[in-house]
């Protein structure tokens, strides 16, 4: 990628780095643990790489305040088995959980099933602090779970893409891990019924941490017919026997769970030249776009977001067009630089270019890293 | 100052009733919920986004400062013209768009008030989540400009949680949209920077929020303690027990015989503290956690545990909190409400500096607060006619606030910076952190027009300097 390689120990030893990279206009790429290289906008030629996989330090973690603090370059991995340990969660399942790093999840706004319920990245962070191009830490937010002091700053570089400054220390709120965890699957024939199921689900009194809905092709994937609701539902045991009950009634129940987390990777393991579209529907779109499709689509139906998941980068440049509002969110590295993968930002994009110019004014920082846009 | 010229425009513009500028009237436009003053030069109540603006445009064109207003409940000053010029009061921008319960959103103009929300789609078993205790006033651009929270933000989250798209106008003139109804909309999350900006980067003249399904069954407990301690030591264990009640709400003594006397919403007038909690779910979670929590009390040596029998009943109880600042109004002439917030463990404690603050200044402190989270309310009542009250008050708040910074929390959880706690804002974060928040305000507002001599420190001393690059021509103080 580059020739300088940059491994930072210390927030503050990243700040240094950056400062003075951008201090000689050197453009640099700034990641994790690189993990993601085919999300997102192709990784440019830089002069100098800074990773921030060396700041693996957990600062603060009382468990009865339920917030945790660590350094960005943390393996998501490990940050999840500390909160196990204690019982504790920050539910984000996000995808590559074995190699990401905290950082790099925010940077991405990675996400999973249970968003449904408990939110996306900037609904569990409470604070953070960045290094900026200017060799500074800024901190937005705090160690409190209720705080306004300040700008929420923070919420620019969940999804930023490493754009705008680099991620050192993440604090989190914390949600007790559930006494029982249990998944539950209903399958359908025909897209209506499966829609009409979530539609359900959704206006009932019962409020599952995921509702996830798949199209046939997807199905078979994972060794199912048909179209498949997947429902997590946590709680005691007679609120988990409540859903069984609830959930039969609405549907078929069939295996006892399918693995969602990882679907979207282990589809681009196998199409090396494959390509996954995310499209930012409405909920009501949703059960829309996993009938439309015939690709598979994995469609987080409780929350909007659909994963249209292609052999080939050609048929997800075409429906990454329309009609809904869409970014082609994985895509071959070799072919990146070419493909339109985001063709329709919105009127609001001038503003973060505003924004983004005010942090990297020569434009050195992951160049095009936010699907070649900024 | 407001030109006869530039006055003469917003008139024509809005015609007769849509504007204020006689003394009288403009006095009542001098203040909000906290404790500071200043008096606008012309209140404007805009109809449309057309009309925001319109009168956008005629502000920077005669370079006169601008201030956003909705019911005017803040608790930190942020809808007082610091700086004189126009207020824009959104009073007449009012109504609910669009409900679309199907996709579990409204679209509302920033007028709507907070509970107008919910008012309108819970026949339809639906809520809006954020419950600020003044919902019956404070309207959605407000709640947008501080990131009000409530009692139920506990399990629901405060208002940026809730608000996935805006329209607004920035100081230029110009008219942005960002966000919408769908999730996770690609780019950087305007939205989230917006929300909590205290109405100093932009005008937001549209909301677009999330609707949530109500649950299938609420209940409410009175828990009555002799010693507050008791009380704090419940809320850490109801947290180390991975119970979550949806509110965890603590009023003490001198609180609840206040707020006896004005609701007699059945409160003990006689105990040191009481919790009031809620629990929302499936009937299944919330009955187990009843029982739970009444373990948890009784260890904690609760004198009396009850259960809201009836809505009625809940609803009373709730409505003794909710008045609380009422009630608070018809005994102290004067009252000052901190927000301090404080890591979870350290409530039990900080009670304890504030009982000691108390004493020291002489000054009754009672305290009300969102316990589950951390957040406090001490209010400190004082007597403005009395000489040395007011600033004696004010002394007191910093001394509790500076022990909140101290122990790794915040100056405010819900009430926002404004004018009132703007020049503790250096003790939190490091001049890096407040120059990169100055640099994001002269993006929005290279001159400083909107909202100014907010959030920001205006600096004392050599700082002068600072102020002076803030409000752009000259310093207000
Ligand atoms: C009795 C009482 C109880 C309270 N309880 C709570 C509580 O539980 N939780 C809580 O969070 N707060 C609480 N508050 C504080 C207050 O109600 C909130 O801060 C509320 O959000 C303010 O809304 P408002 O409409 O009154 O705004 P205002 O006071 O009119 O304005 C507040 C800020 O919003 C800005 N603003 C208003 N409209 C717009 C707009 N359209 N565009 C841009 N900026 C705008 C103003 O410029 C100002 O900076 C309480 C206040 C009182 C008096």
């Amino acid at each position: 990628m580059s020739e300088t390689a940059l491994t930072p120990g210390t927030p503050e030893e990243l700040a240094a780095g950056l400062g003075e990279a951008a201090s000689r206009r050197q453009t640099i790429t700034l990641g994790g643990r690189f993990s993601k290289n085919r999300m997102g906008g192709p990784v440019a030629a830089s002069d100098v790489t800074v990773s921030t996989a060396g700041l693996t330090r957990v600062l603060t973690y009382e468990p009865r305040d339920l917030t945790i603090s660590v350094e960005a370059g943390m393996p998501w991995i490990e940050f999840s088995r500390l909160l196990a340990a204690n019982r504790q969660m920050v539910p984000l399942d996000p995808p590559f959980a074995d190699l990401a790093t905290v950082g790099g999840v925010l940077a991405s706004n990675s996400s999973g099933p249970r968003r449904r319920l408990h939110g996306a990245a900037r609904d569990v962070v409470i604070g953070m602090k960045f290094a900026t191009l200017e060799g500074k830490l800024v901190q937005s937010g705090g160690m409190v779970v209720k705080n306004v002091a300040g700008l929420d700053m923070g919420k620019l570089l969940i999804g930023s893409f490493g754009t705008l400054a680099a991620l050192a220390v993440v604090n989190f709120k914390l949600l007790p891990a559930p006494e029982v965890r249990r998944h539950f699957v209903l399958a359908f024939d025909t897209a209506e019924a499966a829609g009409a199921a979530v539609r359900a689900i959704r206006q009932s009194v019962l409020q599952p941490a995921s509702l996830d809905l798949l199209n046939p092709p997807a199905a078979k994937r994972l060794g199912l017919d048909g179209y498949v609701v997947s429902v997590e539902a946590g709680g005691n045991p007679s609120v988990i026997e409540r859903y069984e009950r609830e959930l039969k009634q609405i549907g078929p129940l069939t295996v006892a769970a399918i693995p969602l987390q990882e679907f979207t990777r282990n589809f681009l393991e196998e199409h090396a030249g494959g390509a996954v579209v995310r499209i930012s529907a409405t909920l009501s779109q949703a059960p829309e776009v996993v009938g439309r499709l015939t690709v598979p689509v994995v469609a987080r139906a409780g929350s909007g977001v659909c994963y249209a998941h292609f052999a080939g980068a050609e048929a997800a440049a075409e429906t990454v067009r329309g009609p809904w509002i869409a970014i082609m969110e994985f895509a071959p590295e070799a072919l990146k630089a070419t493909l339109d993968l985001w063709p329709s930002p919105g009127g609001d994009l001038e503003l973060m270019r505003r924004i983004k110019r005010m942090l990297d004014p020569h434009h050195l920082l992951n160049r095009g890293r936010l699907y070649r846009h900024i | 100052m407001l030109s006869p010229e530039a006055k003469k425009k917003l008139a024509a513009l809005l015609g007769p009733r849509g504007y204020l500028d006689r003394p009288e009237d403009l006095s009542l436009y001098e203040y909000d919920g906290s404790v500071d003053k200043a008096r606008p030069e012309m209140v404007v109540f805009p109809r449309s986004t057309e009309d925001v603006v319109a009168i956008v445009k005629i502000a920077r064109e005669h370079g006169v400062p601008l201030v956003g207003r909705g019911a005017g409940t803040g608790l930190s000053g942020g809808a007082i013209p610091r700086a004189g010029g126009i207020t824009v009061g959104f009073a007449r921008m009012n109504r609910i768009l669009e409900i679309d319960l199907e996709n579990e959103r409204a679209v509302v103009q920033p007028g709507v008030v907070n509970l107008d929300i919910t008012l309108a789609v819970q026949a339809r078993n639906y809520f809006y989540a954020p419950d600020p205790s003044s919902q019956r006033a404070c309207t959605i651009g407000g709640n947008v400009a501080e990131n009000a929270g409530g009692p139920h933000t506990l399990a629901y989250g405060v208002t940026t949680n809730h608000v996935l798209g805006l329209e607004f106008v920035l100081p230029d003139g110009g008219l942005h949209n960002t966000g919408g109804k769908e999730g996770d909309l690609p780019g950087y999350d305007l939205t989230g920077l917006l929300t909590g900006s205290e109405g100093t980067l932009a005008l937001v003249t549209k909301v677009i929020v999330r609707l949530m399904r109500q649950p299938e069954m609420v209940k409410t407990i009175l828990a009555i303690y002799n010693a507050a301690e008791d009380c704090g030591r419940t809320v850490a264990e109801i947290t180390a027990r991975a119970i979550t009640p949806v509110a965890v709400e603590m009023l003490d003594g001198v609180m609840l015989r206040m707020v006896e006397e004005a609701t007699h919403a059945g409160f003990p007038m006689d105990a040191a503290a009481v919790l009031l909690i809620e629990l929302e779910g499936l009937r299944e979670a919330v009955e187990e956690q009843v029982e739970q929590i009444r373990e948890v009390c009784q260890e904690c040596r609760a004198r009396e545990f009850r259960v809201a029998r009836s809505a009625e009943e809940r609803e009373l109880l709730w409505k003794g909190r909710k008045n609380a600042f009422g009630a608070v109004g018809r005994v102290s002439p004067s009252y000052y409400v901190q927000d301090g917030v404080v890591p979870r463990t350290q409530i039990a404690p900080t009670l304890g500096v504030i009982g000691k603050v108390g004493e020291k200044y002489g000054l009754t402190i009672s305290n009300i607060f969102h316990a589950g989270d951390g957040n406090l309310h001490p209010i400190i009542l004082f007597d403005t006619h009395r000489p040395g009250d007011l600033e004696k008050a004010k002394n007191a708040g910093e001394e509790i606030l500076r022990h909140c910074i101290d122990v790794g929390g915040s100056i405010t959880g819900e009430h926002g910076v404004g004018m009132e706690k703007n020049e503790l804002m250096d003790r939190l974060f490091s001049s890096d952190s407040l120059d990169m928040i100055r640099n994001f305000k002269l993006l929005f507002d290279p001159e400083n027009r909107l909202n100014p001599g907010k959030v920001l420190p205006t600096g004392k001393g050599c700082l002068e300097i600072r102020q002076f690059a803030l409000t752009g021509a000259a310093p207000i103080y």
